[in-house]
């Protein structure tokens, strides 16, 4: 929606290659993309498509062979562990898609632990907003294994922004729920883009969850393959359908949408 | 099946092998054990052959003279004699020296040993010496040396029949060489004449004078044995060799009770091992529950899959027994060359003797206890139901609800067994019945407890844990996660504590026990040895001049503090000689001042061995028969000495001349080497006999310590194995929580907090294990003491603190070391396996 100039996250000649000689997989050749600042981004593609090395190397979780990648003015590719460890910390948010809660610990323990790690106090404003605002102010006290799948997600989206992360990075995030809840924690992405002002990337392959975004980049072969704006299903399953023919035996072209 | 199993054990390699580490170092001790006492059997066996020298054959009963002319008339006997020995006590100047003594064989062939500096003693009066005696009481061949030794009172039933000291003057015509070193583990053997033995051992004309006849045949032949038999009814007559495994099967009883006990101590070390294994082979099921699952999905029955986790549990025990043995082999091989190589009193051999049981011992115990150890979690894993297969992968918890029988049971054990030790303990002091009794009830009930204690670990630890770990919830963030992670498998933190709770519980049981028998045993030890060292003429008249110069000698001794003058006088208590003696000031010289608390003008301190005198009241005269007027009062007083005042003494003789020195030294020098300086500087006119009690108590100290030194020592094996119980849980921890530790690191966690957190998680558990083990070994160290003191009325309880505080230190270091390598490992997951769906 209200996109500013300068990109959240930003890509440039991002390449990633995996094992050597004839074993060598180019996994990301030379991609060049912006994330809007104030935006919920989808990243689709096929299976092996490079969308998940793209979103480990855009959240500094893995090395990229070689180009860059900024986090607002900062560049990435030139930190090392301890510092990417702390920007993560401080600046970055993740939602995965087995929730990875830590089961020891009580839903508000979980929330409040990337603050814990940072030895910062929590902002007990924002952490009733957020607890407000998904629906979790009944199970704070419960452990992961009195909560369901959507709870638990929902939970691990609490613990994504406690901190006003910059960008908030989701991995498949719906994959192992069912589709209620799926809906609900979708809704939750984008309200806390529209409402809470967050950044929000989500890599998916389901054309329905991509629909609740206000972007969708398309990725094939480890190349930007397409871009639409305010997608709808059909219009993303149509980019998908055209990727699909166009990577033919012979089919080597790009599209735009 | 098998080849499945293998493919597992590949897979799992890192972890059998730490698992492994444990077995091995239990069999290692285990084979360690046995080969020593092979070594041990074998020198006395050897020492004992060559104390035969090249009889043929060996007679044992009472040999007397009879039973020597009846032997050498036999046909076929070329010689017969017996294996006299005795022991005299020999001085040179101010030295002295206990001697082995062996009687001359008149037959070469009969004798273990030769002479290789002047000659063999051959006419009464004459002594050949070791040449280790003939260097301490600085005598060479030619030199005589003074010989006194006791003999019985003509008429023992006479009412004051006393033995009788006797002196007499040796010539030393020669210096004995023993080149196998038959008689080394006596510090070396003397040799004299048979008639000379006889009479300083007080034996009579007709008393047998060896228990060992050594007798030389034409032939050996089986026919000269049986008519040696048929002539001496009384004797058992056997050949060299069986002589030598009887006399071993009756001294060794010592050797094989020694073996006994370190393999006691083994016992343990395997006891702690199997835990580990347990733990391990647990933890294993837990992880391979979606194969196992799969299998069962196949068609893999229960018992084949209860049988692949036996079988892996025989070829990691069998592997690491294996190793166990060579390590314990090489290990023993080793001590033996060191031995060797420094001057031991024994004739060892120079390699190990492999025999089948030392052997296969160790080889059938390390993979049994393997197996057993395995079988509970082979019941675990029969009981993955196929079903999990097909549910999504999440870490296993091996949680199961700790059974309420096993609560009952453990409390049952803990409280029925600690209530018998406290009553043992208590019944001990009021000195009814033989000690051994108690001490027998106290083992059986602490046993019993702590079996108790064992069983209900499972239950009680994690609760400690707990607690210990909400003490570091406010330490920060890591400390939390790691207090968080600690309690999250009970069991198994609760297995690998208590491995590490037996061992430290039995150092701190075992270092408690000896600092209580130390301070209790030390009032006893400052009576009995009330003064450390004492320079007596032994009634001689000593020129004043001389001791005046000796006790200025003496007191320029380092290590010396005090030195007084002593006079004597002899006084009759009814029929019996009493000394009694007075020096400046008592109270500073002697070792506790308590001791001699009665003493007063006017009235004696007597020495417990007089205290009868005081007990009767029986008046004192002098040894004219004068009364003397004073009081008596008995006390703990070592020696044969009366203490007086100087007023008290003066009133009796003031006249006696000072007739020794007794001294003080200073606390905590070697009381033995400050003797020998003593005796060292004493001038050549003052023939003064030195007497060290404090060496003599500094000796009882030492064995209490080298005690408690060998037995923690050997208790420390199994500390050291439940130590790799920690590191192969944590390991274990840090794989199952791969995927956490990748979450952590994604969102935050740095390197550092991920290690520190490790760290805090091993020093967690093994602090707890040791804390409890320390509280534990304490109160048990304490009955222990108490049972065995308690009686003796001297008991103080005491708290090692210096050893606790290492044990508790040693606990919580190696409990961060045993964090290093599974923190490596953890580190090295990158931040996107949180990402990873499977």
């Amino acid at each position: 929606m209200q996109t500013t100039d300068r990109p959240a996250v930003s890509a440039r000649a991002l390449t990633k290659v995996y094992g050597h000689g004839a074993a060598e997989v180019r996994a990301l050749d030379g991609v060049d993309v912006d994330f809007a600042a104030g935006a919920f981004t989808a990243i689709m593609g096929p299976s092996g498509s490079g969308k998940s090395t793209l979103l480990h190397l855009l959240a500094g979780l893995d090395q990229a062979t070689s180009g860059t990648v900024h986090l607002g003015e900062t560049n990435l590719t030139t930190l090392d562990d301890d510092a990417m460890t702390r920007l993560r910390r401080d600046r970055l948010g993740f939602v995965f898609q087995s929730f990875n809660l830590l089961p020891m610990f009580t839903a508000e323990q979980n929330v409040l632990l990337p603050l814990d790690l940072a030895g910062t106090k929590p902002d007990r404003a924002w952490f009733d907003t957020l607890v407000g605002t998904l629906g979790l102010g009944e199970r704070l006290t419960h452990r992961p294994s009195e909560l369901s799948g959507g709870q638990q997600q929902r939970v691990a989206i609490a613990r994504a922004l406690i901190a006003k992360p910059e960008v908030v990075f989701a991995d498949e995030p719906t994959g192992n729920l069912d589709s209620r809840s799926g809906a609900e924690v979708l809704s939750f992405l984008r309200r806390s883009v529209r409402e809470l002002g967050r950044t929000v990337v989500m890599v998916t392959h389901d054309p329905t969850a991509a629909a609740y975004a206000d972007r969708v980049v398309l990725i094939a072969d480890g190349r930007i393959a397409g871009d639409i704006q305010d997608p709808t299903p059909e219009s993303v399953l149509a980019g998908l359908e055209a990727l699909r023919t166009l990577e033919g035996p012979a089919g080597t072209a790009l599209v735009g949408a | 099946m098998l080849r499945l199993t293998l493919a597992q054990m590949r897979r799992s390699l890192g972890r059998l092998v730490a698992a492994g580490i444990a077995i091995a170092i239990g069999t290692a001790f285990v084979a360690a054990t046995l080969l020593a006492g092979n070594v041990l059997t074998r020198t006395g066996y050897d020492a004992v052959t060559l104390q035969f020298g090249q009889a043929d054959l060996v007679a044992q009963g009472p040999i007397d003279d009879a039973t020597l002319t009846k032997a050498r008339a036999v046909p076929g006997v070329q010689a017969a004699e017996p294996l006299t020995t005795g022991g005299v006590y020999l001085t040179a100047g101010n030295r002295s020296s206990y001697e082995m003594v062996l009687g001359v064989a008149a037959d070469e062939r009969l004798r273990s040993v030769g002479v290789s500096n002047g000659r063999t003693p051959s006419a009464h009066d004459e002594i050949a010496l070791a040449p280790t005696t003939a260097e301490r009481l600085g005598v060479a061949v030619g030199d005589t040396v003074s010989a006194s030794y006791s003999v019985p009172p003509a008429d023992p039933d006479a009412v004051d029949a006393q033995w009788e000291e006797k002196t007499a003057a040796l010539r030393v015509v020669g210096l004995v060489d023993d080149p196998d070193g038959a008689w080394r583990q006596y510090g070396g053997v003397g040799l004299a004449t048979t008639e000379d033995i006889r009479a300083w051992s007080a034996a009579g004309p007709d008393d047998p004078i060896a228990t060992t006849l050594l007798v030389a045949t034409a032939d050996g032949s089986e026919q000269t044995r049986e008519a040696l038999a048929t002539a001496l009814p009384d004797t058992t007559v056997l050949t060299k060799d069986e002589a030598a495994a009887r006399t071993i099967s009756e001294f060794s009883q010592a050797g094989n009770v020694l073996v006994t006990v370190v393999l006691g101590f083994a016992a343990v070390a395997l006891l702690v091992a199997a835990l580990v294994i347990a733990n391990t082979f647990q933890v294993l099921v837990a992880q391979r529950t979606r194969t196992l699952a799969l299998l069962r999905c196949v068609g893999a029955l229960r018992g084949q899959v209860r049988r692949s986790v036996v079988v892996e549990a025989a070829i990691l025990g069998f592997g690491a027994s294996a190793v166990g043995l060579l390590t314990g082999s090489a290990l023993a091989q080793v001590a033996l060359a060191v031995l060797n190589r420094s001057e031991i009193q024994a004739p060892l051999p120079a390699t190990i003797t492999l025999t089948w049981a030392a052997v296969l011992v160790p080889l059938v115990v390390g993979t049994l206890v393997t197996v057993l150890a395995s079988l509970v979690p082979a019941r675990a894993a029969t009981r993955v139901s196929p079903v999990e297969a097909l549910r999504p992968a999440d870490a296993p918890e091996a949680s199961s609800r700790a059974g309420r029988v096993r609560l009952v049971l453990s409390l049952l054990l803990a409280v029925g067994g600690g209530l018998a030790l406290l009553g043992t303990a208590l019944g001990a002091a009021t000195g009814a019945a033989d000690p051994m009794v108690w001490l027998g009830l106290g083992v059986l009930s602490g046993a019993t407890s702590f079996v108790g204690v064992l069983i209900g670990a499972v239950l009680w630890v994690p609760a400690v844990v707990r607690v210990a770990g909400g003490l570091l919830q406010r330490a920060g963030s890591t400390a939390r996660l790691a207090a968080a992670n600690t309690v999250r498998n009970p069991r198994r933190t609760a297995a690998t504590s208590t491995a590490l709770l037996i061992g430290v519980t039995l150092v701190a049981m075992m270092s408690t026990g000896a600092a209580t028998a130390r301070t209790s045993l030390s009032r006893e030890l400052s009576d009995r040895y009330a003064v450390d060292v004492q320079l007596s003429s032994y009634g001689e008249p000593v020129d004043a001049a001389a001791m005046d110069a000796a006790r200025a000698a003496v007191a320029g001794v380092e290590g010396v503090r005090e030195v007084q003058p002593v006079r004597t006088v002899q006084l009759l208590a009814g029929e019996r000689q009493l000394e009694v003696v007075t020096m400046p000031d008592p109270r500073t010289l002697v070792r506790d001042e308590r001791t001699i608390s009665g003493l007063s003008e006017g009235r004696l301190v007597l020495p417990s061995s007089a205290s009868v005198v005081a007990r009767n009241d029986t008046p004192l005269t002098t040894t004219d028969g004068t009364p003397v007027r004073v009081t008596t009062a008995a006390s703990n007083l070592g020696g044969s000495s009366a203490l007086a005042d100087t007023v008290t003494f003066d009133a009796i003789d003031p006249d006696a001349p000072v007739s020794g020195l007794w001294v003080r030294l200073d606390d905590g020098v070697n009381a033995a080497n400050v003797s020998r300086d003593i005796q060292d500087v004493l001038p050549s006119g003052a023939p003064l006999g030195v007497e060290s009690a404090a060496a003599e108590r500094q000796g009882y100290e030492q064995v209490i310590d080298t005690m408690l030194a060998v037995v923690v020592g050997l208790l420390a094996v199994a500390v050291v194995i439940a130590l790799v119980g920690v590191t192969n849980t944590l390991s274990l921890s840090v794989i199952e929580r791969q995927r956490e530790s990748a979450t952590l690191r994604a969102i935050g966690l740095t390197r550092r907090q991920l290690r520190s957190s490790l760290a805090v998680e091993g020093a967690l558990i093994t602090g707890v294990g040791a804390a409890l083990g320390v509280v534990l070994g304490l109160a048990y160290g304490w009955a222990g003491a108490a049972t065995v003191f308690g009686s003796a009325g001297h008991l103080h309880l005491d708290v090692p603190w210096r050893d606790l505080t290492i044990v508790l230190a040693v606990a919580l270091l190696a409990g961060l070391a045993a964090s290093v390598l599974p923190a490596r490992r953890a580190t090295r997951t990158s931040p996107v396996a949180a990402l990873a769906v499977d």
